[in-house]
Formats: C-alpha cells, sequence, structure tokens
C-alpha cells in the first residue's frame, strides 16, 4: 500500500520519454499493416470479417413434426458434421464453417434455418452452381436419413435403428439392402457372403422391429471401415423428414448505410466534443483527446488483424463503448491540468511539468478505474461463451490502450501543442517590438539627420 | 517532523475558536443527527431491499403472481429469438432494381426502428438477390410481425367515370391511422407528397360530383375499400374511412406504408424463429455479472474501505435503477453484446465514484478535516465528472439520432447508463458518504485516508486551520509576487523614464 501510495510522490516524466512511449503504438500499428498486407495475399483478406458484414449463404432443413426442441440440438451438431465433411462431386472435401443454427417454425412447418460461410476463394456463381448442390446432398445424405447402429457378431450383423421399421417398408427395401451388402464385397475382399438361405439373410427381427439382423456363410472379420460402410449402406430414407432446400446466397446484415452512418455520427460527434473541449478546457486538450481516441480505435483494430479475430457487428459496439471510455479518461487528465494551469504554481512551470504532475496525481485513479472495469470485462471474457468473448476481447484491448493513451499520449500531445502555440506567440510578441523600434530608430534617425 | 508539529501549534494558536467543531459544542445535537443518520441510512437501504426484490424476486400475492422486473426486459435475436418474413420482390425487372431494392431494405430497416425494434435485421438474400429476409425479435407469433411491416398493400385513389389512376402509393409519403369524429369513426389518413397533393386536387376539382374508388391491392388480390363522392375539391392530404376498427385502420395504414417502398413486395413465408445462440449464453453472461460485481465491490471495499461501501451501495441502486429503466423503455432489446455492454458499464460507473475518492484523499492529505475533505473533494470532482460525461452523451445522442439500426440502439442504453451513474455517484454516493461521515468523522482509517507528511500531526475532525495556514501561505506568496511585479514594472517604468530623458538629452545635445 505504501509503495501505491509513493506513485503520487514520484514524477515519471512521462512526458519527456515521448519519444520512446510514441514507439509502442506505432510499432503495433506498423505490425498490424504488415500482417494485413500479408494475410491479404496468403488468405485473401486483411480483415478477418464475419457475415455480418460479408454476408454468407443459408439452406432450410425442413425436419416438419419430426423437430422437437429436445433434438433440436443433436441435429445442429449432425449438420455441422455433415457441413464440415461436405464433398464436391470430385471428390474434393469441402470445409463449410456453420455461422449460426436457428430453428425455423414449429410443428409441419419446422425446419432449421443453417447459416454459413461463403469458401474462401469461390465465386458467387461457383458456390450457388457447385458448392450449395454438394451442400444440399451432403445433408440430404445425412440428416435427412436414419443412420443405424452396426455390430458384428461372429456370422451375424446386427443393424439397429432408433426407430421400428414398418414390415411393408422393410419388404420394400429388402433387394435394395441386399444389394447394396453384396456391393461392399467387392471393396472389402469378399468378405460378407450371405447366407444361402435368401429367407433367412436378411430379416427383421421379429421381437425387436428396430433391429434388422444379417446372416452371412461365414463369421466376419471385424474391422472398422467395414462398420462404417455397412451402416452407410444401411441408412434408410427418414419417411417423417421433409427436404432441404437449396443453399442460397445471404446478404450482409450490416448495411454500408449503417457504417456510413455510424460514421457520419462519430464524425459529428467529434466535431461536438472538440468544440465543448475547446470552451470548457482548451483546443489543445481536445486536439490531444482525439488523437488519444484515434490511438485507440487503431490499437483496436491492429490486435483484431493480427489475431485475425473475426469482426462482426458486435465490433462496432465494442468500437463504440471504447469511443465513450476513451474520451472520458482523457478528460479526467485535462481537468487536472485545467487546474493545475491556473494555480499560481504554474507560472513557473513549463508545459511539460504540468502534464507530468496532471497525470501524477491522476495516475492512482486511473489505475483503480481500469481495475473495476477490466475485472468486468474480464469475467465475461472467461466465464461467456464463445460469441460474447469475440466482443470482450476488443474491448479489454481497448480499455488498456484507453488507458495507456490517456496517461501518455494525451497529455504529451497537449504539452507539444501547448508549445508550438507559446513558440508562434512568443515569435509575434518578440518581432513586433522589435520591428517598433527600428522604426523608432529609423525616425529618430530621420529627425536625428 | 519538527515542521508539522510547529505547524499544528500555530494553527492552534491563530485560530483557537475554530479548533472546535460546532457540533462538539453541542454533544446533545450531535446525538440526535446521528440518530437520524442511522434511520435515513435505515430507510435507504429498506427502500434499496425492496428494490432489488422487485427487480428480482419472483413473489406471490394470494393468486396475483409477480414477476421481476428483469424479466420484462427485451431480449435481441440471439438470446430469445422471434419472427422472421421473407418479402420477395414481384417486379424484379425494373430499372436500377440494385438500388431501388436496397432502398426497400433500409426503408424497411427504418419502419423497424421507428416502430420500436432497432435490433431487427433486414437482410437481402437469394441468388438474385430479390428477396428481403426480416428477422424482429421479441414478437412471439407471425401475426404480430404482420401488424408491424403488413403485408404491402399497394392502393390505388382510382376516378369511378374514366378509370383514370389518379394516386398511386409513389404519391404516399406517410400513412396514419386516428381516430376522426368528422367521419364518425377510424379513418386512415395518407400525408401525400406535393406533387401527389397538386395531382389529388386538380383531380377532385375537375371531377366534383363523381365518385372516385379506393383500391388496395394485397397480393394480387384487389378491394374497393370505399368510393366516396367527391363533393368540393380537396386538398392536402387524403383520408380513407370505411367503418374501420382501431385495428383494421391501424393494420391499413402499415400495409400502405409498406406498399410505398420502391419495390413491390409479397409476403412469401413467415415462421417463429428460435435464438442463435443457446440457452447457456444468458446463464453464463449473467454468472459473469455476478462474480464481476463481487469482485468489483470486494476490490472498492477494500481500497476504499466505509467510501468504498458507500459506493458498492450507490452501485446497487444503479444496477436496479438500469435494470427497471431497460425494462420499461421502449426501443431496448437486449443482446448477449449489449448484455456485455451493461456489465461494462458498471465497472464504469464505479469511475466517477473513484475519482471523488481520490479527490477526498487528497484533500485530506493536505490537512483538511474529514467532512471538509469530503466537501472539497465532491466540489473538485463535480467539473471532472460533469465534463467528462457530457462528451460522452454527445457521441450517444448523436449515435441515437444518426445512427441505424443496432447502432442506435446501442448508443441507447449506453446513454441511459451514463446518466443514471451520473445520478446514482453524484446523488447517492454523496448522500451514503455523508452519512458514514456523520456517524464517524474522527476515525480515518474508516476511509483509509492518510495525512501526508506536512499535516502528519493534525487529528481527523481537526477544523480546517491547517488549510487556513496553508492558505495564507498562498495569499502570502500571491502577494510576494504581486509585490515583486509591482517593482519589476516600477523598475522598469523608471528605466523607460530614464531612458526617455536619455533621448531627450541627446536631442537637445
Amino acid at each position: 500500500m505504501k509503495k501505491f501510495d509513493n506513485l503520487l510522490e514520484r514524477d515519471f516524466h512521462i512526458v519527456e520519454k515521448r519519444k520512446i512511449i510514441f514507439a509502442i503504438p506505432l510499432v503495433i500499428i506498423f505490425v498490424a499493416a504488415v500482417m494485413m498486407i500479408i494475410f491479404n495475399f496468403t488468405l485473401g483478406s486483411p480483415l478477418n470479417l464475419g457475415t455480418d458484414f460479408t454476408g454468407g449463404y443459408s439452406i432450410d432443413v425442413k425436419l416438419g413434426n419430426k423437430l422437437t426442441s429436445a433434438n433440436y440440438d443433436a441435429y445442429c451438431e449432425r449438420i455441422k458434421d455433415a457441413m464440415s465433411s461436405v464433398k464436391t462431386e470430385d471428390g474434393e472435401e469441402l470445409s463449410i464453417r456453420v455461422d449460426n443454427m436457428q430453428m425455423q417454425g414449429s410443428g409441419d412447418s419446422g425446419a432449421i434455418h443453417v447459416k454459413y460461410y461463403a469458401l474462401k476463394g469461390v465465386s458467387e456463381p461457383e458456390m450457388i452452381s457447385k458448392v450449395n448442390p454438394a451442400i444440399q446432398s451432403a445433408l440430404e445424405d445425412s440428416v435427412l436419413k436414419i443412420i443405424p447402429d452396426t455390430e458384428i457378431d461372429g456370422n451375424k450383423i446386427y443393424i439397429t435403428y432408433n426407430d421400428v421399421l414398418s414390415e411393408p417398408a422393410f419388404a420394400d427395401q429388402r433387394e435394395t439392402f441386399q444389394k447394396a451388402i453384396e456391393s461392399l464385397n467387392e471393396e472389402h475382399d469378399a468378405a460378407i457372403v450371405l447366407s444361402e438361405d435368401e429367407a433367412q439373410a436378411i430379416v427383421l427381427n421379429a421381437d425387436n422391429k428396430k433391429q434388422i439382423i444379417i446372416t452371412c456363410e461365414n463369421s466376419v472379420n471385424v474391422s472398422d471401415a467395414l462398420t462404417e460402410a455397412i451402416t452407410d449402406v444401411m441408412k434408410i430414407n427418414d419417411e417423417y423428414a421433409g427436404s432441404v432446400t437449396q443453399g442460397d446466397l445471404v446478404g450482409a446484415t450490416v448495411s454500408t448505410e449503417l457504417i456510413f452512418n455510424a460514421v457520419l455520427a462519430v464524425a459529428l460527434a467529434l466535431v461536438f466534443m472538440l468544440c465543448y473541449i475547446g470552451i470548457r478546457f482548451q483546443l489543445s486538450s481536445g486536439l490531444a483527446c482525439i488523437i488519444a481516441l484515434f490511438h485507440d480505435i487503431l490499437i483496436m483494430f491492429s490486435f483484431m488483424a493480427i489475431c485475425r479475430i473475426e469482426i462482426n457487428n458486435t465490433f462496432i459496439a465494442a468500437l463504440i463503448t471504447i469511443l465513450g471510455y476513451s474520451i472520458n479518461n482523457s478528460i479526467i487528465i485535462f481537468d487536472r491540468v485545467r487546474e493545475n494551469t491556473k494555480s499560481i504554481y504554474s507560472k513557473e512551470m513549463t508545459s511539460e511539468q504540468v502534464a507530468n504532475k496532471s497525470i501524477r496525481e491522476t495516475l492512482l485513479r486511473s489505475i483503480n478505474t481500469t481495475i473495476t472495469t477490466l475485472i468486468m470485462i474480464l469475467m465475461v471474457a472467461i466465464i461467456g461463451v464463445e460469441d460474447i468473448k469475440i466482443f470482450a476481447f476488443p474491448i479489454i484491448i481497448g480499455l488498456i490502450a484507453g488507458t495507456f493513451s490517456s496517461i501518455c499520449i494525451a497529455p504529451s500531445f497537449w504539452a507539444l501543442f501547448q508549445r508550438v502555440g507559446k513558440n508562434k506567440k512568443n515569435f509575434h510578441i518578440d518581432s513586433k517590438p522589435s520591428r517598433d523600434k527600428t522604426d523608432k530608430k529609423a525616425k529618430t534617425a530621420e529627425i536625428g539627420a | 517532523m519538527d515542521e508539522t508539529t510547529s505547524l499544528t501549534e500555530v494553527a492552534a494558536t491563530k485560530d483557537p475558536t475554530e479548533r472546535k467543531a460546532p457540533a462538539d459544542a453541542q454533544p446533545t445535537r450531535k446525538a440526535v443527527k446521528k440518530k437520524s443518520t442511522i434511520a435515513k441510512l435505515a430507510i435507504i437501504c429498506v427502500l434499496l431491499m425492496a428494490g432489488m426484490i422487485f427487480a428480482f424476486c419472483p413473489m406471490r400475492f394470494g393468486f396475483t403472481k409477480y414477476s421481476p422486473f428483469i424479466n420484462s426486459i427485451n431480449l435481441g435475436l440471439d438470446l430469445e429469438g422471434g419472427v422472421y418474413a421473407v418479402y420477395q420482390a414481384t417486379n424484379t425487372d425494373t430499372d436500377n432494381f440494385e438500388s431501388k431494392m436496397e432502398g426497400t431494405r433500409s426503408a424497411l430497416e427504418n419502419l423497424l426502428v421507428s416502430k420500436g425494434y432497432p435490433e431487427a435485421t433486414v437482410v437481402r438474400e437469394g441468388s438474385n438477390h430479390d428477396r428481403i429476409r426480416v428477422e424482429v425479435p421479441n414478437v412471439k407469433d407471425t401475426s404480430a410481425i404482420l401488424n408491424i411491416i403488413g403485408e404491402p398493400a399497394q392502393i390505388a385513389f382510382v376516378l369511378d367515370n374514366t378509370k383514370e389512376t389518379v394516386l398511386t402509393g409513389e404519391d404516399v409519403v406517410g400513412a396514419q391511422a386516428f381516430y376522426s369524429a368528422n367521419d364518425g369513426g377510424y379513418v386512415v389518413s395518407l400525408e401525400l407528397t406535393s406533387e401527389g397533393e397538386d395531382k389529388f386536387y386538380t383531380a377532385t376539382s375537375n371531377n366534383i360530383g363523381q365518385t372516385m374508388s379506393i383500391i388496395v391491392t394485397i397480393g394480387g388480390e384487389s378491394t374497393t375499400i370505399s368510393s366516396p363522392k367527391i363533393n368540393s375539391a380537396i386538398s392536402g392530404n387524403a383520408v380513407i374511412s370505411g367503418g374501420f376498427t382501431a385495428d383494421s385502420a391501424e393494420k391499413l395504414a402499415n400495409q400502405i406504408m409498406s406498399g410505398t417502398f420502391d419495390v413491390a413486395l409479397e409476403l412469401k413465408e413467415s415462421e417463429t424463429i428460435s435464438p442463435t445462440l443457446g440457452k447457456n449464453a444468458l446463464k453464463y453472461g449473467l454468472i459473469a455479472g455476478i462474480v464481476g460485481f463481487a469482485l468489483v465491490i470486494a476490490f472498492i471495499c477494500v481500497v476504499y474501505r466505509m467510501l468504498g461501501v458507500a459506493a458498492s451501495l450507490s452501485l446497487l441502486i444503479y444496477t436496479v435503477v438500469y435494470l427497471f429503466f431497460l425494462a420499461t423503455l421502449p426501443w431496448v432489446q437486449l443482446t448477449l453484446p449489449g448484455i456485455a455492454g451493461i456489465l461494462l458499464s458498471i465497472g464504469m460507473a464505479v469511475d466517477a465514484n473513484i475519482i471523488i475518492f481520490e479527490r477526498i484523499k487528497e484533500e485530506y492529505r493536505n490537512g483538511k478535516s474529514i467532512m471538509a475533505a469530503y466537501h472539497a473533494g465532491f466540489k473538485k470532482a463535480l467539473f471532472a465528472i460533469l465534463d467528462s460525461n457530457v462528451t460522452t452523451v454527445i457521441a450517444c445522442i448523436l449515435l441515437m439520432l444518426l445512427g441505424t439500426g443496432s447502432v442506435s440502439g446501442f448508443a441507447l442504453t449506453l446513454l441511459v447508463g451514463v446518466l443514471i451513474s451520473l445520478f446514482t455517484a453524484l446523488l447517492i454516493s454523496r448522500a451514503f458518504i455523508r452519512y458514514f461521515i456523520n456517524l464517524n468523522s474522527y476515525n480515518d482509517k474508516l476511509y483509509n485516508l492518510k495525512r501526508g507528511t506536512m499535516y502528519a500531526g493534525l487529528s481527523a475532525d481537526s477544523t480546517d486551520a491547517a488549510i487556513a495556514q496553508a492558505m495564507q501561505l498562498e495569499e502570502d506568496i500571491k502577494k510576494q509576487r504581486k509585490e515583486e511585479k509591482q517593482k519589476e514594472k516600477e523598475l522598469s517604468r523608471k528605466a523607460k523614464v530614464a531612458n526617455k530623458e536619455k533621448n531627450k538629452g541627446g536631442e537637445t545635445a
């Protein structure tokens, strides 16, 4: 505690160290700029913009009555898995990233609305003509089918579904199953030879109507690949499930209009703030506040670029929050500056000394306020879900940048402006009388002559 | 050390009457003051408790259930879901379809904001970009969204004799439903463009005695609402009457409004939607809030002791009041980032308190009594706090007025937070601290206040003798400086005079 209190007594000469201090943000911004150029060439975009900005695609998986809030999460998992392993006709694997999913409607109209990202480097027509149909068929294949559990035990294979199969439906499918199983033999070295007694080869379990029993001549060599292959061919159509609509383009939720209006609002706000600060404080304080604000916003962007964190409309909210916080922080210091310049001792002090004194006097407040705000947002970042972390990260960066700029940057700039202003004034004051003097001298010389 | 003792001695000898606080002289008055202070504190705490119960606890009075107002805070699409509707553009082959579609999209967005749904999303979709998907939070069923946007209606005023169309949706700026005593019921009033007004006036003045049909087309189906007789030339707004109820008039007005978009839209489908985030998102957000709140309170109570306790109490009041406003204000739909923003605002609301406390510490360090330091601390911190918050308020108001959709919504919640935090820091914290100091104004450890080395010998409730001393010192310095300046001036004047004389002397010579 004692050490902490001593902070007030010590002068850190922050303003004098401005060359070193200004270098820190400049280096960060420079690194970010370089990274953005590199990302632009390697990954195709300098910033990682989310679907709020870039738009994306959506697909509706219509499941009708089958979809309940109880099995919604399980379906979402299946869709996510299926989307991440979509294959094109040429067998090329496309990992499609899902942005979010929503349950849409209920009862007959129940569907899952899936929003996903465009593939990097794939043009819009190509997405629509090639990728989206591939996604559609992949989803039809994996989500609209009932996937059984397969168990191989000696010469018997048990295929268990999670729903009862009706006798006629099974009878319809029997031949398909037989062909499918026999087709496996080509791929898997004749491992399965169905029982010669055709009536016994593939039957529906009489006791457990959810199960199909396949009997083979010889015992089957169990392997994961084979089990998987059998599961795959024994998938049956979900008779309740509806359809998958074709993937469709979705525009950006953050329109250019929104960004334009927000930038316009902020620009106007800066003008008004500058006027207010100019009236209540000095114009140089206002300019320093705005420089600090730009610093904070640039640092936030820099970290988003360097860490390649997805930028969504929550980032706009983060920027607005930091805008308020940053100006707030700088003003508290300039309030001290205002007070210290009015003080009788100030006449003997340079503007650097005034700035240093003000920094020192508000240092504890700056630190404590940063701690309380950081506690809150850190808790959100630690405890919250993934989406909120994306919001919390730029705010944490902004808070730290805001504290740094209000201590190290804004007062330094104020002192700088002050010095420049004074020099100008001094120049004026010095030059005028001297000219007068020379005039006078000239006059006296005339008179003298 | 010597210096400080001498200072206190000086203070003691210089003004012995001031050393005694007036309350000290009248112990009974002090006791009464203490009692009333305890009573006031108790009342505020009871009110705070009541506020918290109303905010957070569900209750049951007999058969009526009370739901805490935190439950009536509207949530955004990500946390609660809502309803979506897809509109299909019907006339895709017009010129400038792209820009017209974009105009329609933003018109829809503005319409939703004006109806109090800034968090609604309006997105274009479809391979030809020819559909608009609207998602509206905080709406429970599809009929509600139809009440807000309505199925776009194309309105037409047609002269019955010539079949000439006088007005269409393009001539309409706004449509409003209201009760008209003249017409004996609800009517829909159409605000027309100046061009529309001219057309309407010429058509009505040329066709007095004729009838004019008002035809509304919804989803390709046309209905004639009424065919009034033109009794005189009509200038200004057009009014549709036709036996409306309050609801049907409102609905038609909304439908006509959505029919005035640049692109004719047709409702394709509309359904409820679930939240985009899982159920845990809100739960963990609240847990984060509670844990963070507890840590912040622990921190300020450790650093500022009783001052911190005062700040914590006012912070609790801030939270309850803020939640109350969020629950009652329209235009608020909290999204997950919104909640994080509110949590952050709690951290920031402490700021004003910290500014004040640091000031009080400083004043006390420089020789004021606890009470005097409290007064001076608040007074000096006031402008810092006001100035810093005014700038934030400026930014918020501009973002609210000029921002679109979620930006204006976020700015509103921020603005409310700033205003409430000003109120709680400047009035409520202040009251609490005064009560605490009334109860104990002699133990500086309670407030974690320390004397500076110069004033180490001063007792905590000593009067302002020392500060008077310091002020005297300051005054002396000022005087001295004035004198010095005067001397300097005098000297320079003398020098000037001497110079002049010299010059004169030179001239005469």
